[in-house]
């Protein structure tokens, strides 16, 4: 636990430590060659280095080595030698701090304070010496004026890479790894995240290895070039002056997809057209499915053959609009209607139209291309639009199944993907989703098509091929209509521009989705510890499983509502939090009365079963009792931060913090996860999948509704858990920021919970109802 | 610390953890977004409310998912656990009670597991651990925690046989189908079931 030790002792500000490489490689397992081979370098202490290379030279294996994440098992090793600090990389002597791509596996804790915390926490840090780092830490990244109890699920993309940063900042390391940390924020908050890194490693004295595409950004701010040969070994050791001047130099790295500084990739002219009209919008508002942000009326025309961008600040509602847009959402208001030849006999407001109808005349292509995968191989992903595509009112096939063989045939071969016909597309590479995720859309050959940030976080080869690609629907009258902060795109595409007016409502991300950090407010009972408010709930309620008998439940229930004012709940709103309990208890009394044993008089006569007095009282009791152990869990619920129910497990019921804090870290995602599985149900009617069809087809496409979820949670989760192991997650001792503490009011609470579910068993047997169940 | 990076077939690593996390908060929204529709279903059942019984398997799908994803002892339990306390969180459905449900439904499965010694993860212990998971769903309804309580013992008899098996055919066959389409997007691959997709059905792994 050496890092535990270097973390207590540490300075404020630490010197940067040297790496050094000695004929280094490293083979995952299942891979036929090594991802690194026979590296050698030498990066002295406080150096800013930019590693670079063509996709699978290794430049992410290398970083994630650094930080000691990779995993040895039978298959998997590391040959030579790494040093980090004269240390071998692998034993994690020193704290390395380690950024990835995608915002949301960066942040771990749903609380901003928690967040900046958690990586010193886990190398043992004492506490005092933590909340000292906190706002400091929060200082140097400018995200000084958020509070320790903003919850993290509000930060955009950019302020969650900031957080990040943050975090690896009071973990004082002495190196810091930056795998493509703007790929996955918008182009106007990269330039303070960058500048937050480089202000930080030149006031510690980190040093700094980024890997990124986009060179322009960092080109200017680093000492040195890294440039990998996918074979092994470092290609080119330069100054970055070298990325401007030298010609040769430039025209590698272009061939290789990195953006270097200056550089736009050669596409083909844009066919002058004016064409028919398609789509028209006057004064159209949108929104997502029953939220209060609403975006900004918008009128315009879209033409056939002609490009259209839409621009607009963060949080404008840019993607909502291209979703109302490709007849995903309903609009608000204002009118939105497809030409008479766009519709093609059908209605002219597109969200009316069957997904089979919709495919073949709006094409929508999503940002994350998993989020459209609905089959097993690249080719029957190709073929699932074509075949469900109809034209016309009758609403006949569009294409039969030789015409749809000849299709895919033909953009298998444009897209180079002939070889992967058979693979899985899960499994291909970023770009190659990308180009396929909008080559099954054009394979119905709608007359228009809707992109959503299609060169997000997309090399310079993938740029290209997509811009060709897209000008030649252009110059196949296709009106193309794109989400984009790209410039050079919109320029290529010859598009015209848009821009949308910031959204009416709060900014930010607000979500119907239900939350598991919901503020708690504070309440008498918020103060509580969570622990002797659960033993309080246990103790009332599970003495009731011994009986069925409405005495002892009505007790329970009484007393719940008598102490709602305590957890700051009005009836109204509990009632709102409670109702589907109510909605449950009738049902469980409902179905006692129906099949219940039968005892006095007969009250309803229904062939099989009778309801009689005693199944009906039977189902009474039944229902209440259901309730009465219900009811009492909102108190819970309602006034406890789920964060601080994990501390208080895992420091006094000294559960192995590895599986709260890991259980706590997933739950975080939930969120994001109920608005994944909105956005799966709107690309999956983009795909042609419609809401209709026998139940074998619909259980059919709620599996694979299903799939796709897990696949992209799973995903997520693998990600969050190599950023929680860079930050010293489950190596040993950690030490708490927020000590959850018993007081003798804590007591109390369990007390009166304990003799709460006493009093209920007791009014019972006084009142004659006890009955024992078993 | 070097030592410690070396998996040992029944440790958790880390990766682990955070997987069978995510796996139930997952579940957790599959419940949440299937609760309406499962109001819809159950009004199915008003003629006959104990038919509600085949519903449940639903419920027990991350025991058995989380169990054949992971490969680790204690997964089923963790997972089924960590649903309903997702599931309990979320206040759509019953509180209390679904974490005393959560337990014994995940034990059913795990013992299951267990009882093949965490190295058996085909097709037909897939479905075993489903019925283990009903079976305790069932007999803990009708016999122990008595939500049930006042059926005659008849109903009773089909209420556990229906939960068990739901649990056989949902929680069961569904989980394994559903691992070996998860495996085969390469989305398994930092997992011990990483190759799930190409290990036989009904044979024993390796």
């Amino acid at each position: 636990m050496s890092a535990a030790a270097n973390g207590r002792t540490a300075p404020l500000t630490r010197q940067g430590v040297q790496i050094s490489a000695r004929g280094f490689s490293w083979q995952h397992a299942e891979r036929a060659r090594p991802a690194i081979a026979g590296l050698d370098v030498h990066i002295p202490a406080g150096q800013k280095v930019l590693l670079l290379g063509p996709s699978g030279a290794g430049k992410s294996t290398l970083l994630h080595a650094l930080a000691g994440v990779l995993e040895v098992d039978e298959e998997a090793g590391p040959r030579g030698q790494l040093l980090v600090g004269g240390q071998d990389a692998f034993a994690r002597s020193f704290p390395v701090g380690l950024m990835q791509q995608d915002p949301e596996t960066q942040v771990v804790q749903s609380r901003v304070g928690d967040d900046v915390a958690f990586g010193a926490e886990n190398l043992g840090v004492e506490p005092q010496e933590i909340r000292a780092r906190i706002p400091q830490a929060l200082q140097a990244v400018g995200l000084g004026a958020l509070g320790y109890e903003h919850r993290t699920q509000e930060l955009s993309g950019g302020q969650k890479q900031r957080l990040a940063l943050a975090g690896i900042l009071a973990m004082r390391p002495g190196l810091m790894l930056l795998d493509e940390p703007t790929a996955n924020i918008d182009p106007q908050s990269i330039p303070p995240l960058r500048d937050a890194v480089i202000d930080a490693v030149e006031s510690t004295g980190a040093t700094l290895i980024v890997v990124e595409h986009r060179l322009e950004a960092w080109a200017r701010h680093v000492d040195r070039v890294l440039v990998l040969a996918p074979g092994g070994g470092i290609a080119h050791d330069l100054h970055p002056d070298a990325l401007v001047s030298d010609e040769e130099l430039r025209a590698e790295l272009a061939r290789a997809g990195v953006w270097i500084p200056g550089y736009v990739p050669q596409t083909s002219p844009v066919p002058q057209a004016s064409g028919a009209p398609m789509l028209h919008a006057e004064q159209l508002v949108c929104a997502r499915g029953g939220q209060v942000v609403r975006t900004a009326p918008a009128s315009f025309e879209v033409t056939a053959g002609s490009a259209l961008v839409i621009r607009g600040e963060n949080g404008a509602g840019k993607s909502t609009l291209a979703l109302t847009l490709g007849g995903l959402l309903e609009p608000v208001s204002g009118q939105f209607a497809a030409s008479g030849q766009l519709a093609d006999g059908l209605l002219p407001s597109p969200f009316s139209w069957k997904a089979g109808a919709l495919v073949a005349r709006i094409g929508s292509v999503f940002q994350e291309p998993e989020h459209q995968f609905v089959t097993q191989t690249v080719r029957e992903e190709l073929a699932f639009a074509p075949l469900r595509a109809k034209r016309g009112a009758a609403e006949e096939l569009k294409y039969d199944a030789r015409q749809v063989e000849a299709r895919v045939q033909e953009l298998l071969v444009r897209l180079g993907l002939q070889d992967l016909a058979e693979a899985n597309p899960f499994t291909l590479s970023g770009g190659e989703k990308r180009r396929l995720s909008v080559a099954t859309v054009l394979a119905a050959s709608p007359d228009v098509l809707i992109l959503d940030e299609p060169t997000f976080g997309q090399d310079a080869n993938t740029w290209r091929e997509l811009a060709q690609l897209l000008i030649e629907q252009l110059a196949g009258s296709t009106a193309i209509i794109a989400v984009t902060h790209d410039e050079h795109f919109a320029a290529a595409l010859g598009a015209h521009e848009l821009v949308l007016a910031p959204a009416q409502a709060a900014s930010g991300r607000p979500s119907s989705a239900p939350m598991l950090d919901a503020p708690v407010g504070d309440s008498w009972l918020a103060k509580i510890n969570p622990l002797a408010k659960f033993g309080a709930i246990a103790g009332a309620t599970l003495p009731l499983i011994s009986t069925v008998d409405w005495v002892s439940a009505a007790v329970v229930i009484a007393a719940t509502l008598l102490m709602l004012p305590l957890a700051g709940l009005g009836i109204g709103a509990f009632f709102r939090r409670g109702w589907p309990l109510l909605v449950a208890g009738v049902l469980a009394a409902w179905g006692i009365a129906l099949v219940g044993q039968d005892s006095g008089r007969v009250l309803l006569d229904l062939g099989i079963f009778d309801i009689t007095e005693g199944s009906v009282a039977g189902g009474i009791a039944t229902g209440l009792r259901a309730l009465a152990m219900a009811v009492p869990m909102v108190l819970l619920l309602s006034t406890t931060n789920p964060s601080d129910l994990g501390g208080a497990l895992s420091q006094q019921l000294k559960v192995p913090h590895r599986f709260v804090l890991g259980a706590l870290a997933g739950m975080r995602l939930l969120g994001l996860m109920v608005e994944e599985f909105t956005t799966l149900t709107l690309a999956r009617r983009a795909r042609g999948i419609g809401n209709l069809g026998t139940v074998r087809q619909r259980v059919g496409a709620k599996l694979g509704q299903l799939l796709a979820l897990l696949v992209q949670a799973i995903r997520r989760a693998g990600r969050l858990a190599t950023t929680m192991e860079a930050k010293g997650f489950g190596t040993g001792q950690r030490t708490w920021i927020r000590t959850a503490t018993f007081t003798r009011r804590d007591g109390a609470v369990l007390a009166a919970g304990i003799l709460l579910g006493a009093a209920a068993i007791t009014a019972a047997i006084w009142a004659g109802t006890y009955n024992l169940i078993w | 610390m070097s030592t410690s990076r070396t998996t040992q077939r029944s440790t958790w690593r880390v990766v682990d953890i955070v997987i069978a996390s995510v796996i139930a908060v997952a579940s957790g929204v599959v419940f949440w977004a299937w609760s309406a529709s499962y109001g819809l279903f159950s009004l199915a059942f008003t003629a006959f409310p104990p038919g509600t019984a085949l519903l449940t398997g639903l419920w027990l799908f991350p025991a058995v998912l989380g169990a054949l994803i992971i490969r680790k002892p204690g997964a089923a339990l963790f997972c089924e656990v960590l649903a309903a306390v997702v599931e309990a969180l979320l206040g759509t459905h019953w509180g209390m009670p679904v974490l005393i449900s959560g337990l014994v439904q995940g034990l059913g499965a795990e013992l299951v597991f267990a009882l093949f010694r965490y190295r058996k993860w085909n097709l037909p212990v897939a479905l075993l651990a489903g019925l283990g998971s009903g079976l305790f769903a069932g007999l803990s309804e009708a016999y122990v925690v008595g939500s049930v309580a006042e059926y005659t013992e008849a109903m009773k008899l089909f209420h556990v046989g229906a939960t068990a098996f739901s649990g056989l055919v949902v929680a069961g066959l569904l989980s394994w189908w559903i691992t070996r389409a998860l495996a085969r997007t390469g989305a398994l691959s930092n997992l011990a079931s990483r190759r799930a997709h190409l290990e036989p059905a009904f044979a024993v792994r390796k």
